[in-house]
């Protein structure tokens, strides 16, 4: 029988996601074998060191990309800069949201419970309430991170099916996992579960459809059969759509934004901030690589179509964050909307709109895990206190948290000196340099109307009296203070002195086919 | 080709159908005539079908997870049929390959153990 | 003197964060320490004067963006850099000894610093990102100062103050973003001496500066957020909205109006002094069936504004020069004019015209320095008000055309109008019998005395020698040079 030819791999540049994997298979070992009182800590340190480890090789390998050495595996996974700045910004934010994770001071047992799929109700569900909670979320997390990684540099569309399914299924199971609201809960895991399933459905029939095109799934085959077709590009047209919508559901774009407020509603909170930063950074850097590299030939097919759908999300993302009246639902709203803005830069089409979007995202995920980490502090008896009413005078009882919360709210109305006005500024100067300027119009009409329920909740907190309901903001532990401040200085410096971000993200705009 | 090769099919298929249809029509006539009030119900694979228990009649899930871990087990026996097969083509990195594969599944399995998935009760 | 520009913003932020932290009385004190520095720190700024910028600094800062800390000031900004500078001095130290529910003047202090701050900003600012991000800055701190220290509907009209003001910041930001993208630069002094943009994209890039101008300055229809903030503002906050935050507006409409989109400027004049004349018209309408003493000089600023617009859209030296003065005057006049009512409001505890009378019997010092305000606000010749109102309608005319002439008349005749309600406002609150509501109104106190005191004798110097402000703005004649006129 004739030697199989083997596929070269580079180790090296495969080690960040291999020592995620690695510490997610450790941290089920031990899951299995540490004794439950140590657990929580050791998972921690484990799940912390694997991503600094991780972060410090991929920072070791920016220098060294060129053309010849970016593919690996047979070109399955293409590290190239703009593979290499996600991994390290999804590092980056998958750390800070982890710290999350670990917070156990605020509540007995943490942030999650230890099972997911008890009837709630029931007398095991009464007796899961007070225990230590999950552990396993660490070695998920890890998955699914590692997972985020390979979406990311997947060079052809079924290794970008396969990280789409690795990344997702621990995410459906994390949203399960919250203390309190137990329904809302195991409801959020499972409209998630069910929507994703649909949306990998239409991404894997895209990649059917694709292949039928382009006799290949791998982007330089799709790239060149765009390029030099002669043939319809119906199947193209419709493998493409259907890609972008299984792509779509997952940055949380209208129409497809249906699952955003019920799941992060419902799921654990630091849950919520993990899903709000890096599954759309990792959805995105996808996305950008689908669009950039694959179908760039089909660019006058595209465009239009997602710019409407890019205005829609601005729209639909503005208008319904002012009917909210519960913080989370307001936050995912306001997620939906800025997956618009990301479109805008994206769809700029040139460099400027690569990098721009970029830094959006890094943006975007420091603030939003601060603002999750802060609404994780809002407490009753009942735990979290999320409805808008229960925050009204704030500002009386503790005018810290409502100083930082006021900032970060500012941030997402992108006011000056912000890093929300440098990341919306770098977009719209992308999509006008793009000929795109009817995107921006919408951009700016949209973030009035943003601006409307941000300030509403400022109000709320420092003008409004506080009544006997208004719960007390907990002093938090070291590790959400961690986060909170991590955030919030991030939010500061990035909107003072985004100039170093600005260019790592300028050098990491270049893909290679 | 020729269509010949086909006849042992028609064949079988005709003596499937027969038997099939000889073992129906000949009950009623040669077996015993016991009356028995269980013969007569509707089966639903053991669940009786009215009245409709409150709460919906409801399951217990360890034969879910049973089946599950069943088929994550078998689906890892699947993959190594092929590797079995062109052992020797794959050489050394088939075989690590494999072995990684394996562990990797062990962790999991070991989990499931360790958990208390694989006790019945 | 370089370093001087950047003292002018560092000082009032600095002062605004040592306000916040310490208790309330020193705060307060802190806080005019720093509006004082400041101002002796700007007013060195007019001393050397060469052709063209006369202070310039230029610092990149976010080179992506074409966004550099580059500050200069020359004749169009001195006067109202100054003047902002004077009144936040006033302010700070009226509400020393003065500062209504709740209290906590030393925030409030320190919101006035961050205002300053932010309009000091703008004036100086010769890069358009950068203009834009101080323009920005302003809008949360004058939201706050009305939402906490204002009257009964001070939230409702916070919100419409933010929102509104908002909206024009977004407009302005598609602007500035077309611009910078397009030219390739944001750099306002490069982009007045060669405008390179094409003439149909400078037209509808003027139309999205004129609006977003139009909304802060304001220009009637864009007015209605105006009333209601300076009614419920506490009277600092009055002060500082219609003395700086109205002239933002105006300056910008000349520096990024006028000096960037120059071609988009000439096609869009009449329609622009066609909606000044309306501004004055209706505002002069809407003052004259006025009940309240505050909405009252609200409504004059529509009408005032109308005539610095007026002056602005003829696009002639003489109208820029009227504008300008027009504006520094509005700005003295008006400031003086919500202190005086202030004040009256608080010693009556109403600005109901109908409840008021009397008031030179009562306090006589009081009631004639808002009969010089209102004077001058109407334009009486020897006032610092009558330049402006003059020399608009002047230069309207001299433009000649039908529309221009007939535009003139119709100013005119908004300034007789102008007169008529302020005359029935002075009549009403100062004369005939002693109202209930000013039986115990005492007179002026010297606290209120020293703050008015510069801003009445500048009503006078500025009527009797405008050639200080004419002088300072032969830089409107480096604008008018941009439009060949």
């Amino acid at each position: 029988m004739p030697e199989l030819k083997l596929p070269d791999i580079d180790y090296a540049a495969l080690l960040p996601m291999l020592i995620l994997f690695g510490a997610a298979c450790v941290g089920v070992l031990i899951e299995g074998f540490v004794p439950r009182s140590v657990r929580n800590m050791v998972q921690l340190v484990l799940s912390l060191a694997a991503m600094v480890a991780a972060l410090v090789f991929v920072i070791r390998r920016a220098g060294e990309v060129t053309a010849e050495n970016a593919a690996t595996i047979g070109g399955a996974i293409m590290i190239d800069n703009m593979g290499l700045f996600m991994e390290g910004a999804l590092l980056v934010l998958g750390l800070v949201s982890l710290l999350l994770f670990g917070e156990r001071t605020l509540e007995r047992g943490g942030a999650f419970v230890p099972h997911a799929a008890v009837t709630v109700g029931s007398e095991r569900d009464r007796e899961q309430a007070v225990d230590s909670g999950a552990t396993e979320v660490y070695p998920l997390a890890l998955f699914s991170l590692g997972g985020m990684l390979m979406f990311v540099t997947a060079n052809d569309l079924l290794t970008m099916f396969v990280a789409l399914e690795v990344f997702s299924l621990p995410l459906y199971l994390m949203c399960a996992l919250a203390r309190r609201k137990r329904l809302l809960s195991q409801e959020s895991a499972l409209k998630y579960f069910l929507l994703g399933a649909y949306a990998s459905a239409f991404f894997l029939f895209g990649v059917a459809m694709i292949y039928g095109f382009a006799k290949g799934v791998d982007f330089r085959a799709i790239h060149e059969a765009v390029r030099g077709s002669e043939t319809s590009p119906t199947l193209l047209l419709i493998g493409l759509a259907l890609v972008a919508i299984g792509l779509l559901f997952k940055i949380a774009a209208a129409p497809f934004h249906v699952w955003t407020p019920d799941v992060y509603q419902g799921a654990p909170t630091p849950v919520t901030a993990f899903m709000a930063a890096c599954t759309k950074a990792a959805a995105f850097g996808a996305l950008l690589r689908v669009l950039y590299v694959g179908f760039d030939g089909a660019k006058w097919h595209f465009t239009p179509v997602l710019g409407a759908v890019a205005v829609l999300t601005m729209l639909v993302g503005a208008v319904l964050a002012v009917t909210q009246t519960d913080l989370k639902r307001l936050l995912a709203y306001s997620s939906v909307a800025n997956a618009g803005y990301l479109m805008v830069g994206l769809l700029g089409g040139n460099k400027d709109g690569l990098s721009s979007t970029l830094f959006y995202l890094v943006a975007y995920g420091f603030t939003v895990i601060a603002a999750f980490a802060l609404v994780s502090l809002v407490r009753d008896a009942d735990g979290e206190a999320t409805h808008l009413s229960r925050w009204a005078g704030l500002g009386r009882r503790s005018p810290l948290f409502a100083g930082i919360f006021t900032f970060l709210l500012l941030a997402f109305a992108g006011i000056p000196l912000t890093s929300g006005f440098m990341a919306k500024f770098g977009v719209f100067g992308a999509a006008i340099a793009g000929d795109q300027t009817w995107l921006v119009i919408f951009g700016v009409l949209t973030s009035i109307v943003l601006a409307f329920p941000y300030l509403r909740v400022v109000v709320m907190m420092w003008l409004s009296e506080p009544g006997e309901t208004t719960p007390s903001v907990s002093i938090p532990g070291v590790l959400t203070s961690a986060v909170l401040g991590i955030g919030t200085v991030a939010t500061l410096l990035l909107g003072v002195l985004p100039g170093p971000l600005l260019e790592l993200a300028d050098q990491a705009s270049s893909f290679i086919r | 080709m020729s269509l010949s090769a086909y006849i042992p099919i028609v064949g079988l298929f005709a003596l499937a159908a027969a038997f099939g249809l000889f073992s129906v029509a000949i009950a009623p006539f040669v077996g015993p005539r016991r009356f028995n009030r269980a013969k007569l119900d509707a089966y639903e694979c053991g669940i009786e079908p009215t009245p409709q228990p409150i709460g919906g009649g409801r399951f217990p899930v360890k034969f879910y997870l049973t089946a599950m871990l069943f088929i994550i087990f078998d689906i890892e026996i699947i993959f190594l049929y092929p590797w079995a097969v062109s052992f020797d083509m794959l050489g050394l990195f088939g075989f690590v390959e494999m072995v990684l594969f394996i562990v990797a599944v062990f962790v999991a399995y070991t989990y499931v153990w360790r958990r208390g998935g694989l006790d019945w009760d | 003197m370089v370093d001087l520009l950047l003292w002018t913003l560092a000082l009032p932020l600095v002062g605004a964060v040592i306000a916040l932290v310490v208790p309330d009385a020193p705060g307060r004190i802190v806080s005019v320490v720093a509006s004082v520095l400041t101002l002796v720190a700007v007013v060195p700024l007019g001393f050397d004067r060469p052709a063209g910028m006369w202070h310039e600094l230029d610092i990149p800062w976010v080179p992506a963006f074409h966004l550099r800390l580059h500050l200069g000031v020359d004749g169009i900004s001195y006067p109202l850099v100054v003047l902002t500078a004077l009144l936040t001095v006033l302010c700070c130290a009226y509400s020393v000894w003065h500062t209504p529910a709740p209290g906590r003047g030393n925030v409030l202090g320190a919101l006035l610093l961050v205002i300053e701050a932010g309009i000091l900003g703008t004036f100086l600012a010769q890069d358009l990102v950068l203009f834009f991000i101080a323009f920005e800055v302003v809008l949360l701190p004058m939201a706050a100062v009305i939402a906490v220290w204002g009257g009964e509907g001070r939230r409702r009209a916070a919100l419409k103050f933010a929102l509104y003001t908002l909206a024009g910041s977004v407009l302005l930001l598609v602007g500035v973003v077309v611009v910078v993208v397009q030219a390739d630069t944001a750099d306002m002094v490069k982009l007045t001496e060669s405008p390179t943009l094409p003439a149909t994209t400078q037209l509808w890039v003027f139309a999205l500066f004129a609006l977003a101008f139009a909304i802060k300055s304001p220009l009637w229809p864009l007015h209605t957020w105006l009333p209601d903030a300076h009614t419920e503002a506490p009277t600092v906050g009055s002060v500082i909205l219609a003395g700086v935050l109205l002239k933002m507006g105006t300056y910008g409409l000349i520096r990024v109006g006028i000096g960037v989109t120059p071609e988009g400027f000439a096609k869009a004049a009449p329609v622009l002094g066609v909606l000044a004349v309306a501004a004055i018209v209706v505002g002069s309408l809407v003052c004259l069936v006025q009940t309240e003493l505050k909405r009252l000089i609200a409504y004059s600023s529509v009408g005032h504004m109308g005539f610095v617009l007026l002056g602005i859209a003829t696009g002639s030296a003489v109208g820029l020069q009227a504008a300008l003065i027009g504006n520094i005057a509005h700005g003295v006049l008006t400031g003086l004019l919500f202190f005086v009512a202030g004040a009256i409001k608080d010693r009556a505890h109403t600005g109901q015209l109908a409840e008021l009378g009397g008031l030179r019997e009562r306090a006589p010092w009081l009631a004639g320095i808002l009969g010089v305000a209102a004077l001058g606000s109407l334009g009486l010749p020897g006032l610092a008000g009558f330049w402006g109102e003059a020399f608009a309608v002047v230069a309207a005319y001299q433009r000649g055309g039908l529309l221009w002439t007939v535009l003139a008349i119709v100013a005119a005749v908004g300034a007789a109008l102008t007169a008529a309600y302020l005359l029935r406002m002075l009549r009403r609150v100062s004369h005939g019998p002693v109202a209930p509501a000013l039986a115990a109104a005492g007179e002026v106190r010297w606290p209120e005395a020293v703050a008015w005191a510069p801003l009445i004798l500048l009503a006078f110097v500025l009527g009797v020698v405008p050639v200080l402000v004419v002088d300072l703005a032969a830089g409107a004649a480096l604008i008018s040079g941009a439009l060949g006129r």
